[in-house]
């Protein structure tokens, strides 16, 4: 029996493996290569760190602490290129500097990695077992505040975020802490907090996280030309950062610019195929009425979904997503639910929401959608809540919350957005 | 229509809206929010002291400069590649006079940008830039110095003062000594200040340390830090700003580290965050050599935490010096027997200074601030800085091996440009009274015996930065390069300062029985130097 599981193991491995480097190189674009004799880009240390330690481990194979750097930065890495075949060897290398010494920055590293993977509750595990061995690890508390957040402890991250900046101010803890205040609905003081980290940020992909969460920031405020300054000046530090590409093309969409958006999101998606930039991608095409391009673009988003499992990470509201996307409501909601029982977050309960209207049973969805809508001020949440509250019949809560989508951001999605304020004219008028 | 039918028209209409549209799917802009994944170990290259440097000016009786180094590796390639000190930080040069382990004086420096490159470039300059107020340099930092003393509160001691700029090379910046000059500022009352870019003095070969791991010594003689530049803020000061009691004869013996500051900000309980004037210490350098004997790896986060008067009281601090770990290492590789524990001259060396009135084993009174005589000895605290005693005179001829090859003016009493922290360490590994046993292997040391670049002879002393690519192998010498090293300039008047105390040997034999008693220090040393080293590796 043990013979039998090892060679099943093996051979699914295998399977894996070779699905998941067809599915990446036939997905996955190279990079654009920079002509030489042109400006050179700022110097990027993450790279040039990556460089540097393997470079000293094959000279060095026992040094712990290299190792333990090297798997933390394939995480950072994984993060900015949205390439998640880094995760197994993020975690080779972090695993074999604990084979080596216990140490916090190795544990760190493994919290870091299940956080990527959408294993909160062992991120949570790794980032206590790293404090008890340095409770002065301002990267632990960060691993434990992203940890907190997804499983739905916000007190408790609120907590870490705060430890965080009294052990180590900086980048990183200003952004969580910036994303702490927007949750709780705070965005004055989350714009001034990531300005701040903006400001410290050296590395270009650093600059482009800033740059873009500002974008986001705007965004969320229906700001589109305050939102498509900062995309513009993140993409001039770091032109091929994707989420700045994907802001930059929801703009595009918001403004009327379809066929720009389309052929934005569309370079996005080729070049980093991940289920958000294709789903993106999909919704562009849909509302272009291109429905059979669409769909094709789903099948992919469930590919890409299947790449970032086979290499670890579980994320089943991505799946859910997916399969809202292709019609499939039973199983768009037994995903929510699995995801929503693992991650009680808030946009886990939205698309939980959305799934179980979709899916007809709007009497359940109701919970979900006010859960979502009453825990953070967003115009695509208030917009669930409001379809919801149609099905039931419950005007007064859709005139409510259609009038706060207007009021947040009616720019909020390209297919939804038109629709929301459609339904708002017609239920304004009439009552 | 009644209104209950209106109603119902309404409601089917505005459902009808909702059906017939295109289903949203998948993210909208709120995916951004379902799993922010923020950069968890961004560089923050900025508040990264690389190196402390304390030295009796040579070239200037009475006076004494601090050198403190930030912003490792800079890559010399010019283009947009330029290296601003923080803005949002504080950068710190502490000075303890009374053993407290609290700063008695403390030099404040905060940055501001000018930056005029507008949305249409990216350049650091449109054009030669041929003078510090030159319109072609579209990105300039200024700085403020404050100074605060005895605990007292900060007073501004200049405004928008220049920082010199990064060195984008001889085309766009054809004379760059003129641009170091016009940084270099004369404040009345005779301080000299210097901020900006520079040649990382540091030298060393990074791979001679390998040999612990299992490599080997044949690619000694290189310095790795070679060709990078960093971001300079050096000062000086006469003796009386920084001596307790303004008495530099009575209490010539000063403790001097650097320390990163950052605003603190504070999200909870109130309801909006704060950002004051109240600043948290997010790193902290002093002596180089003992950062990781002091605190390894598990503790280097609260080392950079703490301010040094806390250090005595963290028991894991204490055990580290009296019972280094590393010293076992180095038996296992070299069979050099581990000296008996606890190490209580290692606790001398970097806890206490050396000194014998603390009744440690090393018996020679040279650096440590109870031996000023307006100490209080009941308020002395063990902490670790670098120390300096700046009643020893300038030596004529610098030894890079400072006080183990006899010249008490070099590491580890404070630290010159060219002290040899490194060859210090192996070189008393080699006579190490304790051991009695050489490494052969490492008796050349790292073979780099002194940086690249020549310091310069007067203030700021460190060479201009370099500008040739490192990676290019070209030469990376500045045309301007100065003529003498600032510890071999002879001084130029006899120095004003006598040896510290009557009861102090500060001749050639007090210098002997030191290097003795630090050779039975020096394994620690080399393995100190080693974490240490790895430390400045993983910074990359």
């Amino acid at each position: 029996m043990p013979r039998l599981l090892r060679i099943l193991t093996i051979v699914s491995l295998t399977a894996a493996a070779v699905f998941t480097a067809g599915a990446i190189a036939g997905l996955r674009e190279a990079p654009p290569v920079r002509p030489a004799g042109t400006t050179a880009v700022p110097a990027d240390r993450q790279a040039q760190a990556i460089a540097r330690a393997q470079d000293r481990l094959k000279v060095l194979p026992r040094d712990h602490a290299t190792w333990a750097a090297l798997g933390v930065a394939y995480v950072e890495r994984a993060r900015v290129t949205a390439d998640p075949s880094l995760y197994p060897r993020a975690e080779g290398a972090l695993r074999r500097s604990l084979s080596l010494r216990s140490s916090s920055e190795a544990l760190v590293g493994l919290g870091a990695l299940a956080n990527a993977r959408h294993e909160f509750a062992a991120a949570r595990d790794h980032a206590l077992a790293a404090l008890r061995l340095n409770e002065f690890s301002a990267d632990a508390y960060g691993v434990l505040a992203d940890a907190y957040t997804q499983l739905g402890s916000s007190a408790a991250a609120t907590r870490a975020v705060q430890k965080m900046l009294d052990l180590r101010p900086g980048l990183a803890a200003y952004a969580r802490a910036s994303y702490d205040l927007e949750q709780r609905g705070s965005l004055a003081e989350a714009t001034a907090l990531m300005r701040r980290a903006l400001d410290a940020a050296a590395d270009p992909a650093d600059i482009a996280f800033c740059r873009d969460q500002l974008g986001d920031l705007a965004w969320s405020r229906g700001d589109l030309a305050g939102a498509s300054a900062e995309y513009a000046a993140g993409l001039a530090a770091a032109p091929t950062y994707q989420p700045l590409l994907r802001g930059k093309a929801r703009v595009d969409a918001a403004s009327g610019r379809l066929a720009h958006a389309t052929a934005g999101a569309a370079s996005v998606a080729q070049r980093t195929p991940t289920p958000d930039t294709l789903l993106e991608y999909a919704v562009l095409l849909r509302v272009a009425g291109r429905t059979a391009d669409a769909d094709r673009q789903l099948g992919l988003a469930a590919a890409a979904h299947r790449v970032f499992e086979a290499n670890g990470g579980r994320d089943d509201l991505a799946g859910a997503q997916i399969a809202l996307g292709r019609g499939d409501s039973r199983t768009a909601v037994r995903l929510a639910e699995s995801e929503l029982s693992r991650r009680p977050f808030l946009e886990v309960a939205d698309v939980l929401g959305q799934a179980l209207h979709a899916a007809g049973r709007d009497r359940e969805a109701l919970g979900y959608a006010r859960r979502a809508a009453s825990g953070a001020p967003s115009a695509a949440y208030a917009y669930h809540l409001a379809t919801v509250a149609l099905s039931l019949g419950d005007r007064s809560t859709a005139l409510t919350q259609l009038r706060r989508v207007r009021e947040l951001n009616p720019y909020f999605s390209p297919a939804d957005g038109p629709t929301a304020a459609r339904a708002l004219a017609a239920l304004e008028a009439r009552s | 229509m009644t209104t209950r039918s209106r109603r119902a028209a309404a409601f089917g209409a505005t459902a009808l809206v909702l059906a017939a549209t295109v289903a949203g799917l998948g993210p909208s802009a709120g995916s951004a929010s379902s799993h922010r994944e923020a950069p968890l170990i961004a560089s923050d290259p900025a508040a990264d002291n690389t190196d402390v440097y304390a030295f009796v000016s040579p070239d200037r009786a009475g006076y004494v400069t601090f050198i403190a180094n930030w912003i490792p590796f800079e890559e010399p390639n010019g283009g947009p590649n330029f290296y601003p000190f923080a803005t949002d930080a504080a950068y710190k040069i502490n000075v303890d006079s009374d053993g407290d382990a609290k700063p008695d004086a403390v030099f404040r420096w905060t940055f501001k940008n000018d930056d005029r490159r507008g949305t249409k470039t990216f350049l650091y300059n449109n054009g030669p830039v041929t003078s510090l107020d030159d319109e072609n340099l579209l990105f300039r930092q200024t700085y403020t110095l404050e100074s605060s003393f005895g605990g007292g509160p900060f007073r501004t001691r200049i405004k928008d003062a220049p920082v010199a700029p990064s060195w984008t090379g001889a085309a766009s910046m054809p004379r760059y000594q003129t641009l170091r000059d016009q940084a270099t500022v004369t404040l009345q009352g005779g301080w000299k200040l210097f901020a900006g870019q520079a040649d990382d003095p540091f030298f060393l070969d990074l791979r001679a340390f390998d040999l612990l791991y299992g490599g080997d010594l044949s690619e000694t003689g290189q310095d790795t830090v070679a060709g990078f530049n960093v971001n300079t803020i050096a000062i000086q000061v006469p003796f009386k700003d920084v001596a307790l009691g303004g008495d530099a004869k009575r209490n010539p013996v000063i403790g001097v580290w650097s320390t990163t500051d950052r605003n603190r900000v504070r999200i909870t309980g109130d309801s909006t965050p704060t950002m004051g004037d109240d600043r948290v210490q997010v790193s902290r350098l002093g002596n180089p050599l003992v950062n990781e004997l002091v605190v390894p790896a598990g503790l280097k986060d609260a080392f950079n935490s703490i301010s040094p008067d806390k250090d005595a009281g963290i028991p894991a601090v204490v055990k580290r010096v009296t019972d280094p770990e590393l010293a076992r290492l180095i038996e296992g590789i070299y069979k050099i027997p581990a000296p008996a524990t606890p190490r209580n001259d290692l606790v001398e060396i970097y806890l206490t200074g050396i000194t014998t009135k603390a009744k440690g084993p090393i018996k020679a009174d040279l650096n440590s601030q109870l031996n000023n005589k307006d100490v209080d000895p009941n308020r002395f605290r063990p902490s670790e800085m670098l120390r300096l005693n700046l009643g020893v005179p300038v030596s004529a001829t610098p030894k890079r091996l400072g006080v183990l090859d006899g010249d008490l003016q070099g590491f580890p009493n404070g630290r010159r440009l060219t002290d040899d922290t490194v060859d210090i360490s192996l070189q008393a590994v080699e006579g190490a009274a304790q051991t009695g046993k050489l490494v052969d292997a490492l008796a050349a040391g790292d073979k780099v015996d002194a940086n690249d670049q020549r310091f310069g002879a007067s203030f700021p002393y460190v060479a201009l930065p370099n500008v040739a690519a490192v990676n290019s192998g070209a030469s990376a010498s500045p045309p301007t390069a100065p003529a003498a090293s600032p510890a071999a300039a002879p001084a130029t008047s006899p120095p004003d300062m006598r040896p510290v105390a009557a009861d102090q040997n500060t001749g050639r034999d007090a210098a002997l029985v030191v290097a003795a008693s630090v050779g039975g220090a020096a394994a620690l040393l080399f393995l100190v130097t080693l974490g240490w080293l790895r430390r400045r590796a993983r910074r990359i």
